[in-house]
């Protein structure tokens, strides 16, 4: 189980391929009057607009070969800005479109044969700046560094009650973008693609920050 | 490096002692049940060797009736 | 990250060993492994609709032993088709706090004593029989909720009213819902929404009056972006005072100045008349003209009176008097551009659309409530988008029975079941069914619920029963309020399940039974009533709320009036309620068929449920032959209503320079007594806040998270800032949940209310701020 992941993940593709299907089904973007205030309740307008934007069968395809193990494999600790994995021309150094072809709306790549993870932070243009590709396998010196476990998941609060959100929503907004569709891990994708209002149900709960204190009357 | 799961029975009353007696044991995790009298065992050894005492210690154990094994894996395998 | 994946396989080794022990041991349960799911145990699952809002979901509370231990969403219940919100789906989690009420309490000097709930309930009989004598029947009150059930609503009305002869009822409902049944008496003359959540499906355009759906009926809410998603041609127009994440998910969010709504409303009716875009053979056949009283004050002075003296008035004047609200002229009232305006006017104008249009708090909590209502109102007929699939003015509510107990049974001063106390032949009926003398009971109505709060601190009122409500939180200007329940002379029992701010000012504590522990029934916004069983046992001596009332009537010699027995009172007081509602307007179920289903609409007529009132084609208590029939009015018409804009009592100035507005968030229900004892729902929203916009705090010199003064002439709260959170106020204002005791707000609000509705206004007062 833990060594298929690695597989499909762990082998060199060259070529960085820019075919994605679902991209040329995005629709325009859903604007508010001029002068309304953006950014707010944690972008959650992110949400609402991919919900709006992409096709249902976009968000409930899936090809299961993403799993929670390659997912971790890519990252340092839990919420670091995950490795690329795949083969990048050296030429390129964070042009936005380059990344964003495949990684804004996701999509089959048949170079790479897989689906194109989807990015929840498609507004950050510069790429490079936390994500960079491993040219080598080989360390400098060995390295002593150690984290902590990801959060666990089933943290419901009652048997089949929806789970809170572990993470903290930082660079994490749009829900849709991480938890539906054919790229997405098969641990964390939802089954109800079909809802739009996520928070509606799941409230953050940032497994790795202490917990809140208890109500207690003054 | 294995990671193996039990069902641990106690002798009968004997489920807090059987707790003590585990969690104080090495490589040992347990989920003790609220309910009835019976507790989840899940070991994790380094090697083989670790893993072959920690069985004879298990064996040994007087407050412990009867060890079923639930799930068992070798990660280097 | 080796260290992760011997994480992974050890919790998959767990799992698979409790998998196992469930499999051998039912029902068992492990330490820190009771949250996750596929313990398993057995569960049995039991229909109820969900404790919190006015939606009505209908759950299924998964019962093990004798523990509610889980909830899902009911896939039978057409309201929300298996789907919860995050409170519904944490419900159960709010029986078990750990400081509920289990023992009934008796003030003792400065203490309060735990006693016999027997004894408990010998002295509340005494103290009202006390009371009554030394200052007369209308000294004593009974305040209840839009959560009392059907059954603890009627008893009540049943004892105060008809038994010992007082119309001192009010319920929270006052402050909630007034405002929507004037408006619906006012235009319709019957209560309660002609459509029903099926109008979600059908509908093209939605528009969101001063309503936060997305937080504060989600499930509604996900419902319409469904169908938005589904149908691709679907608008969803947010019209609001502040930036929410209702406007996130709208199409177009339109912010308006506080009050000016009723400006606004107008010119959308004057650019429908303009543009030619009036329903003619709609409102020629099924409406009237009407005018009212202008200028009608604010009700912040005691005994404020006031009766409206409606006038007809022809299509004409009604016309000239819309010349006031040309879109440039509201513009400068409301700042909504004239655009806008014209934009929402083609869309409510454009034939081809289906309109529906939603509100709750921001309408109804207005000080021209009743106004706006019909002003909205006043919209749909114009345009004929009423009473037909899709086409829905929809007043929504806050609490899960405000329609059922409140409205349908008439838990309000002037109310019966049927009609109204000042109806000679609505009394005569009530009396017929209580069993009581028809002169027992008043035609005079007494005191709303913020008068009857004044008359509790004047000292005309002395003893209050409070069940299932916190006021001492919700009232407006509350300092004066506790202060008066506070006074010497003044007898306070409270019925409730956690202790709260108004245990505090009781003299009588007794412990209830809360939702599921008890059998009962609720109704939700759409005229459904939704029974629920006792499904497990409340703890030690709690006892629900119909049954405290009905020991206090024995004990006060009603005892023919309230003969029930424990095992089927529930049941025997729905049948005798029902007879109230005999009629092909208003039909009721009968209780087995509310048993077997997951709610069920009145008007309920040979078998069938009425999706669409006044509609002939789905309402059978239309006249024969007409197309639509508003039968609540003598003429069969509707009525259109000429109402101005008049300002809010109190605007800001230059002494007090922000508006305040209060309300809720996702994570808590109303004063969070239920929502906070979740532990997921306390540890997404630990404590309360002062929502600011981003300039007005840059010029407090506050960034978020700092400490900030709210002063307004009637108190003050000091509380942390958010700025760009939850919402957004804009430059000018701010906003404020009032779920956290430890944040009063409405010590702050002004008790400005309706004229007409006498429902407060909390979304407007004058306040200003300093850096704390």
């Amino acid at each position: 189980m833990m060594k298929k992941a690695e597989t499909i993940f762990g082998k060199v593709v060259f070529g960085f391929a820019a075919v994605c299907l679902f991209g040329a089904l995005g629709a325009q973007s859903v604007q508010a009057a001029p002068g309304i205030p953006q950014g707010f309740d944690s972008d959650g307008e992110k949400i609402f607009n991919r919900y709006n934007e992409t096709p249902l069968a976009a968000m409930t395809g899936t090809d299961g070969t993403r799993n929670l193990n390659a997912y971790y494999d890519l990252r340092q600790y839990p919420g670091s800005p995950p490795r690329i994995p795949h083969k990048v021309a050296t030429s390129f150094s964070g042009e936005a479109q380059n990344c964003l072809a495949c990684h804004e709306t996701g999509g089959y790549d048949p170079e790479l044969d897989a689906f194109a993870p989807v990015t929840p932070h498609p507004e950050n243009v510069l790429c490079y700046q936390c994500h960079v590709p491993m040219r080598t396998d080989k360390l400098f010196v060995e390295s002593e560094w150690q984290s902590i476990n990801p959060p666990k998941l089933g943290l419901s609060q009652l048997g089949g009650s929806p789970p809170p959100i572990p993470h903290s929503l930082q660079l994490r907004e749009d829900c849709i973008a991480c938890h539906t569709g054919p790229a997405a891990v098969a641990e964390i994708r939802v089954e109800h693609a079909s809802r739009g209002n996520c928070r509606q149900c799941h409230l953050p709960m940032v497994a790795t920050e202490p917990p809140v204190k208890a109500f207690k009357r003054n | 490096m294995p990671i193996l799961s039990y069902l641990a029975l106690p002798q009968t009353g004997g489920l807090k002692q059987l707790c003590n007696d585990l969690d104080g044991l090495e490589y040992c995790e347990i989920i003790p049940s609220l309910n009835e009298e019976v507790v989840v065992l899940v070991t994790d050894t380094p090697d083989l060797k670790a893993e072959k005492n920690l069985q004879k210690t298990l064996k040994e154990l007087p407050s412990l009736q009867s060890l079923s094994m639930t799930f068992g894996h070798n990660a280097e395998q | 990250m080796k260290l992760n994946r011997r994480s992974f396989i050890k919790s998959a080794a767990a799992g698979s060993a409790i998998a196992t022990a469930g499999a051998l041991f039912p029902g068992i349960s492990f330490a820190h492994w009771q949250k996750q799911e596929g313990a398993s145990g057995q569960i049995t699952w039991q229909k109820a609709p969900c404790r919190f809002c006015g939606t009505g979901c209908g759950v299924l509370v998964g019962v093990s032993g004798d523990r509610a231990v889980a909830v899902k969403g009911d896939p039978n219940c057409s309201v929300n088709k298996g789907l919860c919100c995050v409170k519904g789906y944490h419900s159960v989690q709010a029986l078990y706090g750990k400081d509920r009420l289990t023992k009934a309490k008796i003030r003792k000097g400065n203490k309060m004593v735990e006693v016999p709930i027997k004894e408990a309930l010998d002295v509340i009989a005494a103290k009202m029989k006390e009371t009554i004598k030394k200052h007369g029947k209308d000294s004593v009150s009974m305040y209840g909720s839009g959560q009392w059930t059907i059954p603890d609503g009627y008893v009540a009305s049943k004892l105060f009213k008809g038994c010992i002869g007082t119309n001192n009822v009010e319920a929270n409902a006052r402050l909630c819902m007034a405002s929507a049944v004037t408006g619906f008496l006012t235009s319709f003359g019957s209560d309660e929404p002609m459509g029903c959540y099926e109008d979600i499906e059908h509908a093209d355009v939605f528009v969101t009056w001063g309503n936060n759906m997305a937080e504060m009926h989600p499930v509604l809410f996900s419902r319409m972006l469904a169908s938005r998603k589904r149908k691709k041609d679907v608008t969803i127009i947010d019209f609001a005072t502040r930036t929410t994440r209702t406007s996130q998910a709208a199409d177009k969010s339109i912010l308006f100045k506080p009050n000016t709504d009723l400006a606004v409303a107008n010119a959308i009716c004057y650019e429908i008349i303009r543009n030619k875009w009036v329903n003619w053979d709609f409102v020629k056949k099924h409406t009237t003209f009407h005018k009212g009283k202008t200028n009608i004050g604010y009700g912040t002075e005691d005994h404020f009176k006031f009766k409206d003296a409606p006038e007809d008035i022809s299509f004409n004047e009604y016309k000239e008097f819309l010349e006031d609200y040309t879109p440039e002229k509201v513009e400068r009232i409301s700042g909504v551009s004239a655009k806008d305006i014209k934009y929402m006017a083609s869309l409510y104008g454009d034939p081809k659309k289906k309109c529906t249009s939603f509100w709750c708090m921001g309408m109804n909590q207005h000080v021209r409530g009743t106004w706006i209502n019909n002003l909205v109102y006043n919209i749909h007929l114009l345009t004929g988008k009423i009473s037909t699939p899709g086409n829905s003015p929809f007043s929504l509510t806050g609490q899960p029975s405000a329609c059922g107990t409140v409205r349908e049974v008439g838990t309000l001063t002037h109310k019966l079941p049927y009609g109204v106390v000042m109806n000679e032949k609505a009394r005569k009926k009530a009396a017929k069914i209580w069993n009581v003398p028809v002169s027992n009971i008043d035609p005079k109505p007494t005191y709303h619920t913020v008068e009857m709060f004044r008359a509790l601190d004047r000292g005309d009122i002395r003893f209050m029963w409070i069940q299932v409500t916190n006021p001492m939180i919700t009232m407006p200007n509350l300092n004066r309020y506790r202060n008066g329940a506070l006074k010497d002379d003044r007898f306070i029992v409270v019925s409730d399940v956690y202790p709260t701010p108004t245990t505090d000012v009781a003299d009588v504590i007794l412990p209830a039974t809360m939702w599921v522990e008890q059998e009962g029934m609720f109704g939700n916004s759409e005229r459904r009533t939704q029974h629920f069983d006792r499904i497990v046992p409340g703890p030690g001596e709690t006892m629900s709320d119909t049954w405290q009332i009905i020991e206090v009537a024995r004990r006060l010699g009603f005892k023919k009036q309230f003969p029930w027995s424990k095992k089927d009172y529930i049941g025997k007081i729905w049948e005798e309620y029902r007879r109230f509602h005999d009629h092909p307007k208003h039909n009721m179920a009968p209780y087995t068929l509310l048993k077997e289903r997951s709610g069920v609409q009145w008007p309920f007529v040979n078998g069938k449920e009425t999706r669409w009132r006044f509609n002939a084609k789905y309402d059978p208590a239309c006249k024969p032959g007409s197309k639509f029939d508003f039968y609540g009015k003598k003429d069969g018409k509707a009525w259109i209503w000429a109402r101005p804009y008049e300002s809010a009592a109190e605007s800001p100035d230059n002494e007090y320079n922000f508006w305040l507005n209060t309300g809720r968030v996702i994570e808590h229900w109303h004063t969070g007594s239920m929502t906070r004892r979740v532990p997921i729902l306390n540890a997404a929203m630990p404590e309360s806040y002062v929502e600011i916009n981003p300039e007005d705090a840059m010029d407090l010199g506050v960034v978020n998270g700092e400490k900030v003064k709210i002063i307004s002439r009637r108190g003050s709260v000091t509380m942390k800032a958010s700025i760009n959170g939850r919402g957004v106020p804009p430059r000018g204002q701010v906003f404020v949940p009032f779920f956290d005791e430890s944040y009063k707000i409405n010590e702050v609000t002004l008790d400005a209310f309706c004229p007409i509705s006498k429902q407060p206004d909390y979304k407007k007062c004058a306040v200003r701020l300093e850096k704390a």
